[in-house]
């Protein structure tokens, strides 16, 4: 038994309920071959630094499970066909790196919310100037 | 001029990874506001005599960088 992160892109049309169904279905599929979820993380939704299957956009899902070493293959060929996936990328954690994985809270949740914060303020900030601008 | 431009961002010949407790180097492939800095505007690598960084970390710098690549967090090669 391994540990493994597999960071999944899947298509940037389509709403969260679909993304947690299919979220499920791969955790099942995790499971029902001897793995275990450890941790799972919704990036949301990116701009792709190139263009997949035609596709500018791409809702990133990051998971840490633990799985056998010869159904690595398997679940690859899982996304593979798995339409909703439009990249994939399956990488084998040593112990210290998935240690450091499931310690570390997720940093880049927080640095969006601070980022959506900043972004707020600076919308504010935006609202006063036009306001100034009328009074004088 | 560019030469100075050029040393000012990468003016210290100092690893940015390395630790000082010489603990372990970790650099996460979707760690993107730590891989930028160190990819050129065509999408390059930067190397590591302008960098500043030590062999090591440069070597798992790259092996993270490469990473990313491969799952469109950062370019190939920059599109036009």
């Amino acid at each position: 038994m391994r540990s493994y992160q597999s960071v999944l892109i899947l298509k940037p049309d389509i709403d969260e309920a679909r993304v947690a169904e299919a979220l499920e279905k791969i955790g099942e599929f995790i499971k029902s071959n001897g793995g275990a979820c450890l941790k799972i993380e919704n990036w949301g939704k990116k701009r792709l630094a190139y263009r997949v299957k035609k596709n500018r956009f791409g809702i990133y899902l990051n998971l840490y499970h633990t799985l056998d070493s010869a159904k690595v293959s398997d679940l690859e060929n899982k996304f593979k066909l798995y339409d909703l996936v439009i990249k994939y990328m399956v990488v084998r954690l040593e112990d210290d790196e998935l240690e450091r994985a499931l310690g570390k809270e997720s940093s880049i949740e927080e640095e969006e919310e601070a980022s959506v914060k900043s972004a707020g303020k600076a919308s504010v900030k935006v609202d006063d100037d036009d306001e100034k601008e009328e009074d004088s | 001029m560019p030469e100075t431009k050029k040393s000012s961002v990468f003016s210290q010949k100092i690893c940015r990874f390395c630790n000082d407790d010489q603990s372990k180097v970790y650099i996460d492939f979707y760690d993107i506001k730590a891989l930028k800095p160190l990819i050129s505007e065509r999408g390059k690598i930067v190397p590591s005599r302008i960098s500043g960084n030590c062999a090591k970390c440069q070597r798992i710098l790259t092996r993270a960088i490469k990473k990313a690549r491969n799952i469109a967090l950062l370019p190939f090669a920059v599109e036009h």
